[in-house]
């Protein structure tokens, strides 16, 4: 899917700035992320890729800068200025998030982990588990839904972080190294997986990694050093 | 082992140091309860052993010798004489102030006599006494005729060594030995026992040895708890030790003492501050008397075991804990899955009701006495049913958790309802001080209410009046003697009737008849109502003693002429000092028989005694067990926040308000609380009515006091207080910024 550049962007990030303590995580970045499209950020360790997922989410406030969102049908929103109530109901309806690992309830099983956003946002549990089941078998773990965490493969435990980041059908999927921590043919199988869904469905996703080969699938790619957009990021076509 | 290793290992952040201060700080308020406990304890023995001489009632003053004629017929009783190595002593069971009972003790001697008197030696010569400071400072402070003109003049105060405690009542006055053989009561004493409970001792150390268990055992709980804080944090720097190569065993080893250096700071710190409290925790009174500061010193050997006994478990559980947890380079490298509870887990409940039962049904159905076995049963039941209500209560948990999961509508209900379901024992860890010692204050407010129902009954006509006195009148004094006696006290501010009753023969005398003569016109200050159309009318003498009421009949025949007086009874206005100037008005009349008493005298006397030693363990329990168990709630509840606080966090980014968790905490722990709540206090008071039976068929248990119903509410108040308590941590924790999910 290619970007059009002629819509306004879902996410629009201007002049970001955020530190921890004296250390600068982030020093005036500006970011378009547009509707649909899948955008990987890359970088090294510490040039502040999370830090910037984190503000583009609403899960932090950055020190400076603005952070707008525009649903669709909705006016838009400026994230960074809204209190933590908000931002948090924002998480819960408009986007889903991914990690690398330990984002699954351990007590829960695999289609009660799935259904937890829809019973935040007030779905009768039957429905709720009718629909996280579906997902559940659309990402390949059919009949898996009764099992605990602890007795999931790595490759399985993230398809069902990825059902739960989907099951409210979100606007945007933040992913922060999804696939980290499994090994190339997991997370080929986990990536394939998300990426059909999120095209499917329309999602635009913001995905950080390390791996050139993960960053691969994505539309588009930025690179993020010392705490800005480095220079030559490259645009995919 | 490494000191690099250990250093890394024990500090290294300021959660490590929190998480350190957590743990020697709960160690340290465990220990200080348990070694004032324990002071406590052995303060009661040590209170019971100086106050064993009262118990010596000595031998018989009078003889019986048999006729020749006739075995079975006894002769005439003839005085033993008095001699050097015997003192004639009089125990007076109701010498009463206000509403405090005094231990007195007359004696009379012969001035050769080597009988010795603990605390004071030497008999007093007559019309002397000698008081203990509690009883002289209130006798200095109370006008002469309400209660110092009872015993004469002051000789001295008793020695401390023969008190129980600095507040005892005990008064020792000297008579001559024709005032104590006149009642006829008085015995010969040689030397005074040592033994202070006589046949109730088995029974007693039952009661002391129950209460102790029972508020031992939150104390345990806590230190339990509290040396597991944190156990999540120290899994992953355990993990990191691992990956840079430390064995399995060099990170037990790690573990065990990074346990046992903070547990043992904190058991120090506990003995310095039982050592700082100890004057402190003397002035609360049991059986209204405080202890000597000096009783509740356990002695620093004991001190050293109960340190070395708590450091020493700890690191044991730890060690273990953390073996059992599997903990690898990369982190714990097997799930810790709680096996499922069973119903096994009431086994050791329903063995505890069989042996506290069977210890019952020996003593009173089939009435057989094994002490050396029944006593034991009811303990090691009582024992096994505390441990018992801890095993069952995960169990009756899931039970109804799994009810609640199937049920569940929110999200907050179903991580709630799985987490116990997943980890019942861990969840209901948390509430089990609390569930402990609601069943412990139940068992104590169940022993507690015999107490209101042997008080004494409510004034009504036919009954001796709750404001009145009477004493029995001894042998050899005329009519004019006992009438000028009453004119006396009916002369004195808040007496309103004297009233002389008469019969064939004294009281206590083997002529005596059934009934009470009086003149009509003195019955209604008898309490009488429904007085009979005669001069004379008679009630039965049981009218001095019963709760039943009783009529009066006329006696037209009756010539109180040729009767002597056995009774006198002052009617007063029910005024404390009006009560006391009555009693110390007849009991220095000279004329009693036997002291002065009240109906309302009935509740001080010492058959309740053994029961209101538990009541008092039961305020001390009831305090100690909900503090202590409110402290454990609160600190097993942050401890499973910090535990889970990555994964809590996590669910606050993706959009869960910070009022679900708070709905979570709150929820696991009010399944459990409540689940075994209702058990508790069933039990508790299945358990009471086991005691009081075993120790005497007669009590009855009722419906506790007021102050249960407000224990039960301060539990629950101390939960919703230990648990909201928590609420900032769980905001601070889950924090974006406190956790980093990358």
């Amino acid at each position: 899917m290619s970007t059009n550049d002629t819509t306004a962007p879902i996410l629009s990030a201007r002049g970001l700035h955020h530190s921890f303590r004296h250390t600068a995580a982030l020093r005036g970045i500006d970011l378009d992320v547009h509707a649909g499209e899948v955008l990987a950020v890359m970088g090294p360790s510490g040039s502040g890729k999370s830090t910037l997922l984190h503000c583009l989410a609403g899960v932090l406030v950055p020190d400076g800068g603005s952070v707008t969102y525009r649903p669709a049908g909705r006016s838009p929103l400026e994230t960074s200025a809204l209190g933590e109530p908000k931002r948090a109901r924002l998480r819960l309806t408009d986007f889903g998030f991914v990690f690398q690992f330990g984002q699954l309830l351990p007590e829960l099983t695999a289609v009660d982990n799935v259904s937890l956003p829809l019973l935040l946002a007030g779905t009768r549990r039957a429905e709720a588990l009718r629909r996280s089941s579906d997902l559940l078998a659309r990402l390949g773990m059919d009949g898996m839904g009764a099992k605990l965490p602890g007795e999931l493969s790595g490759g399985q435990a993230q398809r069902v972080a990825v059902a739960r980041a989907m099951v409210a059908s979100p606007a945007v999927l933040f992913a922060d190294e999804p696939t980290g921590s499994l090994d190339s043919l997991a997370s080929e199988n986990v990536l394939t997986l998300m990426l059909e869904l999120v095209r499917e469905t329309g999602t635009t996703v913001v995905m950080i990694t390390h791996d050139a080969r993960t960053a691969a699938y994505a539309d588009r790619e930025v690179i993020v050093r010392d705490g800005g957009i480095g220079a030559g990021y490259r645009v995919s076509a | 082992m490494n000191s690099g290793l250990l250093k890394l290992a024990v500090v290294g952040s300021r959660s490590s140091y929190g998480r350190l201060a957590g743990i020697a700080g709960g160690v340290a308020v465990g220990v200080c309860l348990l070694l004032l406990l324990w002071g406590g304890a052995n303060g009661l023995s040590a209170r019971d052993d100086r106050g064993a001489w009262l118990r010596e009632t000595g031998r018989p003053s009078v003889a019986a010798p048999l006729t020749t004629d006739d075995p079975s017929a006894s002769g005439p009783a003839t005085p033993v004489p008095l001699t050097a190595d015997t003192a004639l002593m009089e125990a007076n069971p109701v010498e009463v102030f206000r509403d405090q009972l005094i231990n007195r003790r007359d004696f009379a001697s012969l001035g050769s006599t080597t009988v010795k008197i603990p605390g004071i030696g030497s008999p007093p010569a007559p019309g002397q006494y000698y008081a203990s400071p509690a009883l002289q400072r209130l006798i200095e402070s109370t006008p002469r005729d309400e209660l110092g003109d009872r015993f004469g003049q002051f000789a001295g105060t008793i020695d401390d060594a023969a008190l129980p405690g600095p507040d005892s009542l005990i008064v020792v006055t000297g008579a001559t030995e024709a005032e104590l053989r006149q009642s006829g009561r008085a015995s010969l004493v040689s030397d005074f026992t040592t033994n202070p409970y006589g046949g109730s001792a088995a029974a007693y150390s039952t009661v002391l040895s129950i209460g102790a268990i029972a508020v031992f055992f939150p104390v345990l709980l806590l230190i339990s708890i509290v040396t597991g804080l944190g156990a999540a944090q120290r899994r992953e720097r355990f993990a990191t030790l691992r990956l840079i190569g430390a064995s399995p065993q060099v990170v037990s080893r790690i573990a065990a003492v990074e346990t046992a250096v903070p547990s043992l700071v904190g058991a120090v710190m506990g003995v310095v501050l039982a050592v700082a409290l100890r004057p402190a925790a003397a002035q609360i009174p049991v059986n209204g008397i405080r202890m000597f500061a000096a009783d509740l010193t356990i002695g620093w050997a004991a001190a050293a075991a109960v340190i070395a006994v708590v450091v020493a478990a700890s690191a044991l559980v730890a060690a273990h804990r953390t073996a059992r947890a599997g903990i690898g380079p990369l982190g714990v490298t097997r799930a810790m899955h709680e096996r499922t509870p069973t119903m096994w887990r009431s086994v050791p409940l329903l063995a505890g009701l069989a042996s506290m039962i069977t210890a019952v049904l020996m003593i009173r159905v089939m009435e057989v006495r094994l002490p050396w076995l029944e006593f034991p049963l009811l303990i090691l039941g009582f024992l096994l049913i505390i441990v018992g209500i801890v095993v069952i209560g995960p169990w009756l948990t899931r039970l109804v958790s799994g009810v609640g999961l199937r049920q569940a509508r929110s999200a907050a209900g179903v991580i709630a309802a799985s987490r116990i379901q997943r980890a019942p024992v861990a969840t209901f860890r948390s509430v089990s001080g609390l569930v402990i010692a609601v069943f412990v204050v139940s068992v104590f407010a169940g022993g507690s209410s015999i107490i209101e129902s042997t008080e004494a009954p409510p004034a009504r006509p036919g009954l001796l009046q709750p404001t009145s006195l009477y004493a029995t009148v001894g042998t050899g004094h005329t009519p004019g003697q006992v009438a000028e006696a009453a004119r006396q006290a009916k002369e004195l501010p808040g007496i309103r009737s004297a009233t002389v009753g008469y019969g064939p023969a004294v009281l206590s005398g083997p002529d005596s008849g059934p009934e009470i003569y009086l003149r009509a016109a003195d019955a209604p200050g008898l309490g009488f109502e429904d007085i009979p159309a005669a001069q004379i009318v008679a009630v039965d003498t049981s009218f001095l003693w019963t709760a039943q009421p009783l009529a009066l009949n006329p006696a037209p025949a009756a010539n109180l002429g040729r009767m002597v007086p056995i009774v006198m009874v002052l009617g007063t206005d029910g005024t404390p000092e009006a009560m006391d100037r009555a009693r110390t008005a007849l009991n220095r009349s000279g004329i009693t028989a036997i002291p002065a008493t009240s109906p309302l005298d009935l509740r001080l006397q010492s058959s309740t005694r053994l029961i209101q030693g538990l009541a008092v363990l039961a305020y001390l329990g009831m305090f100690v067990a909900i503090a202590i168990a409110g402290l454990s709630l609160a600190v097993a509840t942050a401890s499973a926040v910090l535990d889970r606080k990555r994964v809590l966090g996590l669910m606050r980014l993706m959009g869960m308000p910070v009022s679900v968790l708070r709905r979570i905490i709150t929820r696991e722990a009010a399944v459990p609380l409540l689940t075994v709540l209702l058990l508790s206090v069933g039990l508790g008071f299945l358990v009471a009515w086991l005691m009081v039976t075993f120790i005497d068929d007669t009590y009855r248990v009722t419906w506790p006091a007021p102050g249960y119903f407000m224990a039960l509410g301060l539990s629950l108040l101390l939960a919703l207080g230990a648990v909201t308590a928590t609420f900032s941590l769980v905001r601070g924790n889950t924090a974006m910024t406190a956790t980093r999910f990358e």
